[in-house]
């Protein structure tokens, strides 16, 4: 692990490639904070492994978001559409026969 | 004709709680509106439609039994419930059956939808939950070991296979989009139930981590990690399809 002194002279561990990999997750989502966010970048522009690490993990995410499923069957709608249409009159019907007995 | 807790919602109009609401009032949005801007602008938003409904008007007509209101969610939400089913499950086996149960599901307990989560996000946590429930029914259900397919490291922390390759303008290049999606949703299919779902909402479906949290029960940190874990797996697998270490 590398150290390095801040302006104001503190000596600070840089983030090793392993720390990297468990940051990405929210460097990708830009939900790090400034200064983590800094170091991070500041680790890529030293170290090309993490840099093809990065481009491999977003390649990823963007090759997964591309999967398609094929579209809503239109049988399998007219299929759920009639069987909720049928429950509902099933609650109907039921509704009126028990307010008729109620009434009587 | 009626199970019972049919009967009861008929003859009392009772209302229960949904489990894990969040109580902090979250606006409802339209399916219709855009997601929540993700700064990687890597979810892929919803078409704007003109002629979107009042949902908050429909889901009122829905809690006083209003049948073509429960048409009208239908039409909403039927494509976007589907293709969160067949992802998680995988084959198309079963799809029916879990629309059908949650829209049912949906007109039976609409009384009990407090507001205070996105109705949307109660649509999805009904859909993860029926097709984690058929999953865990079928008993040929199995997880493979994520370890052979994760990155490894050094005890200094750098990587152990040096240089790492970037392979991720190959993918394009090697194999059509076909094949892409065919490695991938294999791939997809060996991740654990929770993790997949996890992935499924958030890359393929751009929903927020707070969202899913919301959705499969679990904390943001909780989702997080699942994801980071499911995407450095799949990334893996990438890698060794090229002929690459996934390290």
């Amino acid at each position: 692990m590398l150290k390095r002194k801040t302006a104001r002279g503190k000596k600070v561990a840089d983030p090793t490639c392993k720390q990297i990999s468990v940051l990405v997750v929210d460097y990708v989502s830009n939900r790090l904070h400034r200064r983590a966010k800094r170091e991070f970048e500041e680790h890529l522009s030293i170290c090309p492994d993490c840099v093809s690490f990065l481009k491999t993990y977003k390649k990823t995410i963007v090759a997964t978001g591309s999967i398609r499923v094929p579209t809503l069957p239109v049988k399998l709608r007219k299929n759920v559409l009639a069987f909720l249409r049928k429950k509902m009159r099933q609650i109907a019907v039921f509704l009126l026969v028990f307010a008729d007995q109620t009434w009587r | 004709m009626f199970n019972q807790e049919e009967m009861s919602m008929m003859m009392s109009g009772s209302e229960t709680t949904v489990a894990g609401t969040v109580r902090r009032r979250i606006p409802v949005r339209l399916p219709s509106q855009k997601l929540p801007r993700r700064s990687h602008n890597l979810h892929r938003l919803t078409p704007a439609s003109a002629a979107a409904p009042d949902l908050t008007e429909v889901i009122e007509r829905l809690k006083s039994g209003d049948q073509g209101a429960l048409e009208t969610i239908f039409n909403l939400y039927s494509v976007k419930l589907y293709n969160i089913a067949l992802r998680i499950l995988g084959e198309p086996a079963d799809t029916e059956e879990i629309i059908q149960d949650v829209f049912w599901t949906v007109y039976r307990k609409a009384k009990s939808f407090q507001g205070n989560s996105q109705f949307a996000t109660w649509l999805y946590r009904l859909t993860v939950n029926a097709a984690l429930g058929k999953i865990r029914r079928r008993k040929n259900n199995k997880e493979v070991e994520y370890e052979e397919y994760l990155p490894k490291f050094q005890t200094d922390g750098h990587h152990s296979v040096r240089p790492v390759v970037d392979w991720s303008d190959n993918l394009d290049e090697q194999y059509s989009k076909h094949e892409l999606q065919e490695v991938l949703g294999k791939a997809l299919n060996e991740l654990k139930t929770l993790d997949k779902s996890v992935v499924v909402l958030s890359d393929l479906e751009g929903l927020s981590d707070k969202e899913i949290a919301v959705s499969l029960g679990l904390s943001v940190s909780a989702v997080k990690t699942r994801l980071h874990r499911a995407r450095l797996f799949l990334r893996g697998k990438l890698a060794v399809h090229l002929g690459y270490s996934p390290a």
